[in-house]
């Protein structure tokens, strides 16, 4: 066989399994869903179909005999869904502290980090630690600290002892995991402890490749340490801030672990995220048609936010090279 | 190269510290660590308490406020050894198969994308837009795929076996694997190959027998990361298993309806999930960031 040959044909074997796959599993789904969030269809058959089946009818039913109905209900439906607002806000509240958060503590840690200093090696390896534990587990061993029963939980015991040790009359109590704002507050730790790592492993990896001259010439210049942070080390990690803050944000639109095992989405539906709600919209109501429409909608929001934060972090690198 | 790079100031530099400084790093390292720490501490101890010292304490320290007792690892490994056993299984194998999986698909996308041009005129897209294609089906929300996945796998009968699981996790995995192989690729120079194929060996072998050995911490990397996440994954496990195929996140995030919540049990089951992997990932440590940092700091 010839090489041109060859190589067109290998061409298509070394790429083909990879789309061929994602094609079926992930483009097709994704068209699918967006088919049925135009349909009442449900688990069990639709609502149609059942009328039909009923009066004795079994085929022929609906849409072109496919024994469900088109509409566009479900969209209807979501401008009037409470709960469903209360999700998406919750889910925004969680991507937009937790980013913050675990931007902020990473960057900080990751500056510690980047000091020389006995031992960061093995520092460095333990600081990785919480990224690797399931989040199932993360959360469990969440609510064991944030049970509010001092007797239960090491750190509801720190807060009572801390009160006495400063004399408050009343011991520092905080209804964690019952309270409608305290326990998004108790999601968004869990989910930061857990993944603060990430944020520090690879701004530390930025750090580090920002060569040494440059620091060099900033101090030969006369500028502190504070001063060479925010106008040389800041500007330089700008690209890797953007894509850090993206993966993180877009991974904590897709919350629902950590939710379900601390609060279930209560107390009411104040932790509730919209993958949990959409999960239960689809397995254990059945509403096949409005859970796809409200998954479309979190597609919706998250190509917005992608979007959205990828012009600013272009017009940002605009600005500081102008 | 970083550490290379960051051993010979390490003196110079830390003799220039003021002290302060110095005691205030140590603090915020104490601090962090702790943090990170005492949680699988609290979970370590937790498996070995009596039920009452763990609803009338907090007890702290073994030995001094709480004799510790192995009543709970032996109930897991005793009494519920079956279930135990099972889901550890299931979690390995649905996890090791999608490894595999994503190893060889994302390695042969990787080396494709890396090594030939390709044009799909109809979209009008390149190697790049091929590349960001892939890439950016990890970041779509798995909640999308809940209903097409149901009716998929009720269809084919796939709920609640392990080709099931393995095809869900390779499906999420592969984008990951063929963004870090391709990177990784592009590093290595053409020249071995090209010699390799002057001796005739075609495209194929010269990939099996050059490159791949070559790309060992790449494909480290990836098996971590897709381990890992399989490993960990919960939403997909839920959805698509029901006694058969059930993984271990599933079976903890389940303790809590069954008998109440045994706080101990469930510390000793945890630990049983997380250790290993944990192990694992801290004797690999450098794969990892090598391969976090593949795109993220380049690009």
């Amino acid at each position: 066989m010839s090489n041109a040959r060859e190589d067109k044909l290998m061409k298509r074997v070394f790429l083909g399994p990879a789309v061929i796959l994602l094609l079926a599993l992930s483009i097709f789904p994704l068209l699918w869903s967006l088919g049925i969030s135009f349909t009442d269809m449900q688990r069990g058959g639709s609502t149609i179909a059942r009328q039909a089946a009923a009066e004795g009818i079994t085929e022929g039913v609906g849409f072109l005999g496919l024994g469900f109905e088109l509409t566009g209900r479900n969209y209807e439906r979501l401008l009037g869904d409470g709960r469903l607002h209360s999700t998406v806000r919750n889910t925004v509240f969680y991507v937009f502290f937790g980013v913050m958060i675990q931007y902020v503590i990473g960057l900080g840690l990751a500056t510690v980090l980047n000091q020389p200093f006995r031992g960061r090696n093995i520092v460095r390896v333990i600081f990785l630690m919480p990224m690797m534990m399931t989040p199932v587990a993360a959360a469990y061993t969440g609510r064991m600290f944030f049970d509010s029963n001092p007797l239960r939980s090491p750190l509801a015991h720190f807060f009572r002892q801390f009160s006495k040790a400063i004399g408050l009359e009343q011991a520092i109590s905080i209804p964690w995991f019952t309270d409608t704002g305290w326990a998004p507050v108790a999601i968004l730790i869990i989910d930061a402890w857990q993944w603060i790592p990430f944020m520090t492993l690879i701004l530390l990896a930025g750090m580090q490749a920002i060569p040494d001259d440059i620091y060099e010439a900033a101090r030969v210049d006369g500028a502190n340490a504070l001063q060479i942070f925010m106008r040389v080390t800041l500007p330089i990690l700008l690209p890797i801030s953007m894509t850090v803050i993206l993966i993180r944000g877009l991974e904590i639109f897709k919350i629902i672990d950590v939710v379900v095992v601390t609060t279930g989405g209560g107390p009411g539906s104040a932790t509730e995220s919209l993958t949990l709600y959409i999960f239960e919209q689809a397995l254990s109501n059945g509403n096949y048609g409005y859970a796809s429409a409200i998954a479309y909608i979190l597609l919706v929001l998250v190509i917005i936010f992608s979007t959205l934060f990828l012009m600013a972090g272009r017009r940002l690198a605009r600005g500081r090279v102008s | 190269m970083n550490r290379a790079r960051n051993e010979k100031p390490i003196l110079r530099r830390s003799s220039r510290r003021p002290l302060w400084q110095s005691a205030m790093l140590y603090a915020i390292v104490i601090f962090w660590c702790f943090i990170v720490l005492f949680p699988f501490y609290w979970l370590a101890t937790t498996s070995l308490k009596r039920p009452i010292d763990v609803s009338r304490g907090p007890r702290y320290i073994p030995y001094h406020d709480f004799q510790p007792i192995p009543d709970h690892w032996q109930e897991m490994f005793g009494t519920q050894r079956e279930s135990t056993v099972r889901h550890f299984r299931n979690s390995l194998i649905s996890a090791a198969g999608s490894t595999v999986l994503s190893l060889v698909i994302g390695a042969m996308a990787g080396y494709g994308l890396s090594r030939f041009r390709y044009y799909w005129g109809r979209l009008g897209w390149d190697n790049d837009n091929i590349a960001f294609w892939i890439i950016s089906q990890r970041f779509l929300p798995p909640a999308i795929f809940i209903v097409p996945f149901v009716l998929l796998y009720n269809t084919f009968q796939l709920i609640d076996t392990y080709g099931g699981l393995i095809l869900a996790y390779t499906m999420f995995n592969v984008p990951f694997a063929v963004w870090i192989m391709r990177d990784f690729f592009n590093g290595l120079p053409i020249d071995l190959e090209e010699s390799a194929r002057v001796d005739g060996a075609n495209r194929w072998q010269a990939f099996l027998r050059i490159v791949l050995p070559l790309s060992a911490p790449g494909l480290v990397a990836v098996a971590i990361f897709s381990f890992i996440f399989a490993w960990n994954e919960y939403l997909f496990a839920l959805m698509l298993s029901n006694f058969n195929a059930i993984t271990m996140p599933v079976l903890i995030a389940g303790q809590n309806n069954t008998r109440g919540i045994e706080w101990w049990f469930i510390s000793a089951l945890t630990l049983m999930a997380v250790v290993p992997v944990i192990i694992i990932g801290l004797l690999l440590e450098r794969f990892i960031t090598r391969g976090l940092t593949a795109g993220a700091v380049k690009g």
